[in-house]
């Protein structure tokens, strides 16, 4: 079963890049589709960062106070502002969360 | 634009070489989605297949995800397509560029049409002066990416099971779209999209299936694009 979904999507995922290079589709998509499009990233990934930060994955719950990982993840939000630079955001924002969980 | 003629090596190496800056992010990207995978109870194989299959870091970490919650298949599907739709866009800005290809050609450079080989090879594409060869570029950037990505994802299928869980490496996965989404934030459509997308998928917290993943995605572009659509409007009759 596994196998099926990765590859269905795995060729999903292929027309998704595939299409408008194909010649069946000359016209590049309406306007409101591109705008939809346009979206898409930040949407998705809010949807997976938000979580990931608050909801306790010990126990499911959502924390707000006595959460390292919400101050981790603000101070990479900061590190991600000002360098815009992937690879220093995960390294503070992993570097902050064990500072944290190991004072806290 | 006058056009130059450029070897297709010279249009291959540069387009591997501008390339290089951004595998600094790409390769803890595809170590942890790497870790993650066999973490999520996926076997080697296909943790490693994925990266070739899928070829998406956000999609891939979030099939790992949700399919070790023991989401039912549809949904994990869904979701995944969803989050590679954004592809479309990319296809169709860069269609103009390789529609006189060959299709073996097409087919190739679309298969490698990943956010970060886009965002590299389009500058070429579009700033500099045309060349029979420019193909090359994204050939070469893309490439660069794939292979950095395979490995990345071995590397971290290999050493995923000696990295103490007291290293918190998952939550690279946030940080890591930290990275990408916050410096992209200008509009107040953005906006919109983040606090809908971030306020669903909390109270959908409770909903069977994680299907609060794609309900939020969907919210959020939906939000983004009503603000956008009015910010249009009312520039238009002011």
């Amino acid at each position: 079963m596994i196998w099926f979904i990765m590859i269905a999507t795995g060729l999903f995922t292929f027309a998704t890049r595939f299409i408008m290079l194909s010649n069946g589709i000359s016209n590049r998509p309406p306007l409101w589709l591109v705008d939809a499009l346009g979206f898409v990233p930040i949407a998705v990934l809010t949807a997976i960062i938000v979580p990931a930060i608050l909801v306790d994955p010990a126990d499911q719950t959502i924390a707000l106070w006595d959460n390292p990982r919400l101050f981790a993840a603000a101070l990479a939000i900061i590190a991600a502002l000002v360098t815009r630079q992937m690879i220093t955001t995960i390294g503070v924002g992993l570097v902050a969360l064990w500072i944290l969980q190991w004072a806290m | 634009m006058a056009s130059q003629n450029l070897s297709a090596g010279s249009e291959f190496w540069a387009g591997v070489r501008e390339e290089v800056p951004l595998i600094f992010g790409v390769a803890p990207f595809g170590l942890v989605f790497g870790v993650l995978g066999i973490e999520s109870g996926l076997s080697p194989w296909q943790t490693i297949l994925m990266s070739s299959i899928l070829f998406g870091g956000a999609s891939q970490i979030v099939f790992a995800q949700l399919w070790a919650a023991g989401v039912p298949a549809l949904i994990v599907g869904g979701s995944v397509c969803v989050i590679n739709l954004r592809h479309v866009l990319y296809s169709a800005s860069i269609a103009a560029y390789l529609r006189h290809l060959p299709l073996r050609w097409r087919i190739l450079l679309g298969y490698l049409l990943t956010d970060e080989a886009y965002a590299i090879s389009i500058r070429r594409l579009q700033h500099e002066p045309p060349g029979p060869n420019q193909h090359f570029h994204l050939l070469g950037s893309g490439m660069l990416l794939w292979v950095s990505w395979q490995f990345a994802t071995i590397f971290g299928v290999l050493v995923g099971g000696t990295i103490p869980d007291s290293w918190s490496l998952s939550f690279a996965i946030p940080l890591t779209f930290i990275a990408v989404v916050a410096p992209i934030l200008k509009t107040r459509a953005d906006l919109a999209a983040v606090i809908t997308a971030g306020t669903i998928a909390i109270i959908g917290q409770p909903l069977p299936w994680n299907s609060w993943l794609i309900i939020a995605a969907i919210g959020g572009i939906l939000a983004g694009w009503l603000v956008s659509r009015l910010n249009h409007q009312a520039g238009a009759t002011s």
